[in-house]
């Protein structure tokens, strides 16, 4: 008797497996995302402490120093795009 | 504490000014074009330049060369305490115990020229007040009336101790050479001391110290060779750099040009050092080599500040070659307000 309890106990029927499925999945993005973006976030760091450094020198230089302090964006896009592929 | 939550950040950010600001020094063939230039050409050009500051505010005040060289040393007096500011954490306090050796330059500057009897504002002009000693505490070392009077207004200062004890019998002109090299001794002691203190970045700023000893050892070699009566340079020499004293001692007592080159250049662990050795080989003005060891040490610095790019080495390498500029400027100036032909003052560029 206590053993057909303890086997009905374990046994995990498909609804549950679905829920653990989609928990894995949300789980999944959410690393991809906050990973890339911590990534992101320690590449612009250093860029940006430079390009602050180059700007305050040189004015002119803003734009250039602009666009290559968001390249490392990229990173976190891709992140985003792998969480959504995996959500949808 | 604000450094450690920083980070590298304001190291990434300082050094990054500092490669900015060198590649706005006047490049060489600017040099060559201001040595076909006359004084009034070089003064409007200066004026025109990162200079223009200065040369607005002083205007009104001097002509000519004397307009020149005070623009110059204010602005350099002014870069080194700007550059002072913006650096951050032990970069900061790295640079300032640097930049104490323009106070040995500028409290010597002094005595000899209240030795001489020089006029106060002519003494202001070439003093750079980059280090411990700023401005004010420099005009009030100009309104003491001897030597010896400024000297005691230093008392307090890291260079009493030495210059007091070194003056006891009154200020001499004889006894400065003296009073000169055991300042910098003591600079150079105090550098090593404070960068085996523990500091971060101690280990990159010895290596600017040593290769900094070294070059002003051979430097002073190369000098005192061209003297036949000095058979002792112990008291001249700078302990500290890779090569010891002694073994310096023992090189220069050789006097054959090719024996002495050949005994000195294993000591010398950095390569394009033992390279330019080499080359000096054949006879050379004193001048020349000079301005050759120079452009070795600049040329070195750069190389550790590219191996070290968020060190001290991009700030010294900066502020050596600021100072460098300046000198190339004031040599340019004084050469042209000379009647010097170009390819002398050529001679007298670091470029």
């Amino acid at each position: 008797m206590a053993e057909a309890a303890a086997v009905a106990a374990t046994e995990m029927t498909v609804e549950m497996v679905k829920a653990s499925q989609l928990g894995m999945k949300a789980l999944g993005a959410g690393l991809a995302v906050g990973l890339t973006g911590i990534g992101t976030g320690l590449a612009e760091m250093a860029i940006g402490s430079a390009a602050v450094g180059a700007t305050a020198e040189n004015k002119d230089i803003f734009g250039l120093v602009l666009l290559l302090t968001v390249i490392p964006e990229t990173i976190v896009i891709f992140g985003l795009v792998v969480g959504l592929l995996l959500l949808f | 504490m604000a450094e450690i939550r920083a980070g590298p950040v304001p190291y990434i950010y300082v050094c990054t000014r500092m490669r900015v600001r060198k590649s706005k020094l006047l490049p060489r063939e600017e040099y060559m074009r201001m040595l076909n230039m006359g004084l009034a050409e070089i003064t409007r050009f200066v004026g025109e330049s990162q200079y223009k500051r200065e040369v607005d505010e002083l205007a009104t005040s001097f002509r000519g060369i004397d307009l020149i060289e005070t623009a110059l040393s204010w602005n350099l007096a002014k870069e080194y305490q700007n550059i002072q500011k913006i650096t951050p954490g032990t970069l900061k306090d790295l640079t300032r115990a640097y930049l104490r050796r323009w106070d040995i330059q500028n409290v010597l500057t002094i005595i000899r020229g209240k030795l001489h009897g020089e006029k106060k504002g002519k003494i202001r002009e070439v003093l750079v007040p980059a280090g411990e000693l700023d401005r004010v505490f420099l005009d009030r070392l100009l309104e003491e009336p001897t030597p010896e009077r400024v000297i005691e207004a230093l008392k307090g200062k890291g260079i009493y101790p030495i210059l007091s004890r070194m003056t006891e019998g009154g200020v001499r002109e004889e006894i400065l050479p003296k009073v000169e090299n055991e300042l910098y001794k003591q600079f150079y002691a105090d550098l090593i001391a404070y960068a085996h203190s523990g500091i971060k970045g101690g280990r990159q700023f010895l290596d600017y110290i040593t290769l900094d000893i070294d070059i002003t050892n051979i430097r002073t070699l190369f000098r005192v060779r061209a003297d036949p009566s000095v058979s002792d340079i112990s008291g001249v020499l700078i302990a500290g750099g890779t090569i010891s004293p002694q073994a310096l001692q023992r090189v220069f007592q050789i006097k054959d040009t090719n024996e002495f080159i050949d005994a000195l250049v294993p000591l010398i662990k950095v390569r394009p050092l033992r390279e330019l050795l080499e080359k000096l080989r054949e006879e050379r003005s004193l001048r020349e080599i000079e301005i050759e060891l120079i452009k070795v040490q600049l040329a070195e610095m750069e190389t550790m500040s590219k191996l070290h790019p968020f060190s001290i080495h991009p700030i010294l390498a900066y502020l050596e070659m600021k100072k460098y500029e300046i000198f190339n400027l004031r040599a340019l100036a004084r050469g042209k307000e000379s009647g010097l032909a170009p390819e002398r003052i050529r001679g007298y560029l670091v470029v």
